[in-house]
């Protein structure tokens, strides 16, 4: 539900089925804080702040600190939530923080570290040639060399049964 | 005196010109012979550790070529001797009929110089790379054969012996060895008989009726990229064709470039790097074949061909592209 309503703060929420959330939060308890401290977060990172805009009390940090430990902790990404990011990171352009992302700095180092391995294959070590046998490539010159006897060895030598 | 040796050099020059052009000639005459005579034999083809029987039978009608292959030593899988491997051509066409499992895969190609057809029928690029030197004469199959050293001019290739049957022309063997004088690769007539019947019944595949037939996937040709060019290939090397390769579990296809001498080839395979993927680098021997694999630009390069280490060393280097790199790209 806390996702939820991030997502709709950010408008990335279908506002006809944010009937329950509304509800919610006009019901006050812990989904009304949740909406305080989400559009507070939202309007630092806008830098609305102080700027004729909501003034920060005092106890500001001191509240997100206490917030992000409740958290659940998210330093353990499972398989679907790695994709969930990836999506979000290649439609969001131009890139806005999401209110969740900024809240969960765990998962934004997280994107990064994807991104990285995303545009830099070349940082996974070579392996020799040697290790796997190009099977596919050695057929394929077989086939269109030409002047070639190899083909006769072939399938017995070098291929693997390919289903 | 002067005259004397003077007429002494020119004699002896004149019968060197002689013997080099008999021994492009003898090559010459194999070529057509090949590809003009109706025979049958078996040869064997070794190449590292592996040996194979072929049967051969060829015919050419009226200048239409007919050769059937037949694999005669097959592997036996799960107690079942695996039907044979049956290789038909038709001119230029060229049908492979290959057990695979349960399958019989048929797969075509175009426009290849199988045995004893190995040289091309125009000599003139093997000219430049290479010098022809006439040998001993031997016997191969019961047949007188002369013996012709195809010797490189440089270390980009291998050397070749040739033995052509002395009376049709026709090849018998011919070696592939290397600069230490290693054989890599040897393919020879054990038997061999000329064909007087004009009959045309053999040329068709044996059908195992157990057996599901399938056409191996067609190569698309119509994605060829041409973002690359390459700079730098060994003297004597031009290429020959170019076409898009598509491989099982790689979603784009991948350009394989195909480079001759006139006896020699190797294969270019150029593709982007995959995401995840370890890209492959370094060199790598299997019988007469060199492998090298290179990165430049976030591409994999491949490059292989029966030729020595030098070659495709050197092509897998001699890569450059014109614009963005494979990541950009995207």
């Amino acid at each position: 539900m806390k996702d939820q309503l991030s997502a709709l703060i950010d408008g990335e929420f279908d506002i006809e089925s944010s009937e329950h959330l509304i509800t919610s939060v006009k019901s006050g308890g812990e989904l009304k804080g949740c909406w305080t401290h989400y559009h507070l977060i939202g309007d630092t990172l806008r830098g609305d702040i102080g700027r004729g805009g909501v003034q920060m009390s005092h106890d500001f940090s001191q509240r997100v600190m206490s917030a992000l430990e409740s958290e659940p902790a998210l330093l353990a990404l499972n398989g679907q939530n790695q994709t969930l990011i990836s999506n979000k990171q290649s439609y969001n352009t131009p890139r806005v923080w999401s209110v969740a992302a900024s809240v969960a700095a765990v998962m934004f180092v997280g994107v990064m570290v994807l991104q990285q391995q995303l545009n830099q294959p070349e940082a996974l070590a070579p392996v020799e040639i040697a290790q796997s046998v190009p099977t596919e490539y050695l057929q394929a010159h077989q086939a269109a060399a030409p002047s070639n006897a190899a083909y006769y060895i072939q399938t017995a030598n070098y291929t693997e049964p390919r289903q | 005196m002067l005259r004397t040796i003077f007429v002494a050099v020119l004699a002896l020059v004149s019968i060197n010109s002689y013997a080099v052009d008999d021994a492009w000639f003898v090559l010459q005459k194999s070529a057509y012979a090949s590809r003009e005579l109706n025979y049958q034999g078996v040869f064997v083809y070794q190449n590292g550790k592996q040996t194979r029987s072929v049967q051969i039978t060829h015919m050419n009608n009226a200048g239409q070529e007919l050769t059937r292959n037949v694999v005669l030593d097959n592997s036996i899988t799960s107690g079942q001797a695996n039907q044979p491997r049956e290789v038909y051509s038709q001119g230029k066409d060229i049908v492979i009929f290959r057990p695979q499992n349960q399958k019989m895969v048929i797969e075509k190609r175009r426009g290849q110089n199988l045995f004893p057809a190995m040289l091309p029928t125009d000599l003139v690029a093997i000219k430049t790379s290479y010098t022809a030197r006439l040998g001993a004469l031997e016997y191969v199959a019961g047949r007188e054969a002369q013996i012709v050293e195809l010797v490189p001019n440089d270390a980009f290739r291998y050397s070749y012996k040739i033995w052509a049957d002395t009376e049709y022309g026709l090849l018998l063997k011919m070696t592939l060895i290397d600069s230490k004088n290693q054989t890599l690769e040897q393919i020879e007539f054990n038997q061999l008989s000329m064909l007087n019947s004009h009959d045309e019944n053999w040329f068709k595949p044996r059908i195992d009726v157990e057996k599901s037939y399938v056409m191996q996937d067609a190569t698309a040709v119509n994605q060829i990229t041409n973002d690359w060019v390459v700079t730098d290939l060994p003297v004597g090397y031009a290429k020959v064709e170019h076409r898009a390769l598509v491989v099982s579990g790689k979603t784009a296809p991948v350009d394989q470039i195909i480079f001759s001498d006139g006896i020699a080839s190797v294969s270019l395979f150029i593709e982007p790097l995959t995401k995840g993927k370890h890209p492959k680098m370094g060199h790598m021997q299997i019988g007469s074949t060199n492998i090298c694999a290179n990165v430049i630009n976030g591409y994999q390069l491949t490059v292989v061909g029966e030729v020595p280490a030098a070659t495709v060393m050197q092509i897998a280097k001699a890569v450059s592209f014109k614009k963005q790199t494979a990541f950009n790209k995207k």
